[in-house]
């Protein structure tokens, strides 16, 4: 639904990457693996974890 | 108190990243070091709340998992284990409540990171919420763990044995982590981990070098790399002196 917060392996901290990560990726066309290193997600762990999120508030949302 | 040979290879600049060689530890006492950065240094996280409103469309239970997970700055000393201070978040759609919307009532806590989106609020929804941060060990619970992927390993020497036969085959002679060559602290990622780049058409030799570590520490940004450090070897310390004192006739 939300970012995780945390990897789920080592518990970095990577929800605060992701509207960044987002933006960078969808929008401005860049190259995930990139980005990715510029935001300082080295581990493989942390990178999947921004890599395979879907953000589903939005389609939640309409059901409250 | 025995001292250690403590020397930096590279660290950020926020602080939370660093990679250090100790030298004159045992590979128990280094391994010490690391379960107590990971288990044992105690940190602030939220795990209670008390929900005023909450009309978003995850659970209390979920915002509350997510809350606690966000790392909050604890200066070392100032807490006792199990002591608490309150933080609030009251946040109306349509917005993003972020960590950084989180209102503590100590200035010494606060988010560690200011950018962590909790929930997406639609039109007519709203958060409102206080939260009690208490201070526990990374033993409780993976949300008071004050380092993330802290390791260590050998730091080791090359010694150059020979010339490579003209006509051997040239296979790669990978290596991770630092080596130390004439007392010159050399991380491999310098030759791109493998010795070939380093040593052309040599035969080579790699060997730990005795009693030396080579500590990679990560934090969440409740502390920096060197509070988390200090507060874990006390930690171990505090122990040691609580088993001579139990042990004692």
């Amino acid at each position: 639904m939300m970012i995780p917060v945390r990897c789920f392996t080592c518990g970095k901290v990577v929800g605060e990457h992701w509207e960044e990560f987002k933006q960078r990726t969808k929008e401005d066309d860049e190259n995930p693996a990139e980005v990715l290193d510029e935001l300082g997600v080295e581990r493989p762990c942390c990178r999947r974890m921004l890599v395979s999120h879907k953000d589903l508030v939005d389609i939640v949302a309409p059901y409250q | 108190m025995s001292e250690f040979d403590v020397e930096f290879i590279d660290r950020s600049e926020d602080d939370r990243d660093a990679r250090f060689v100790v030298r004159g530890v045992t590979p128990a006492f280094a391994n010490g070091i690391r379960r107590a950065m990971v288990a044992d240094v105690p940190t602030l996280s939220i795990d209670t709340l008390r929900v005023i409103e909450n009309s978003s469309v995850m659970f209390d239970e979920m915002i509350g998992l997510r809350l606690g997970l966000v790392p909050l700055t604890t200066p070392p000393g100032e807490f006792e284990a199990g002591e608490t201070v309150t933080l609030a978040l009251d946040v109306e759609g349509p917005a993003t409540a972020y960590s950084g919307d989180l209102v503590s009532a100590d200035d010494l806590v606060k988010p560690a990171d200011e950018n962590v989106p909790i929930i997406d609020l639609k039109e007519n929804q709203r958060l409102e919420l206080e939260a009690e941060a208490v201070l526990d060990r990374g033993k409780t619970h993976a949300k008071h763990q004050g380092g993330v992927a802290v390791g260590y390993r050998h730091l080791q020497t090359v010694e150059v044995v020979g010339d490579l036969g003209e006509f051997e085959d040239d296979e790669p002679q990978i290596i991770r982590g630092v080596i130390e060559d004439d007392g010159e602290l050399v991380p491999t990622e310098e030759f791109g981990n493998d010795l070939r780049n380093r040593y052309p058409g040599k035969e080579v030799r790699v060997e730990d070098v005795p009693g030396a570590f080579v500590f990679d520490v990560e934090t969440d940004g409740s502390m920096s790399v060197d509070d988390l450090v200090l507060e874990a070897v006390d930690s171990l310390y505090a122990r040691a002196d609580e088993l001579e004192e139990a042990v004692q006739l």
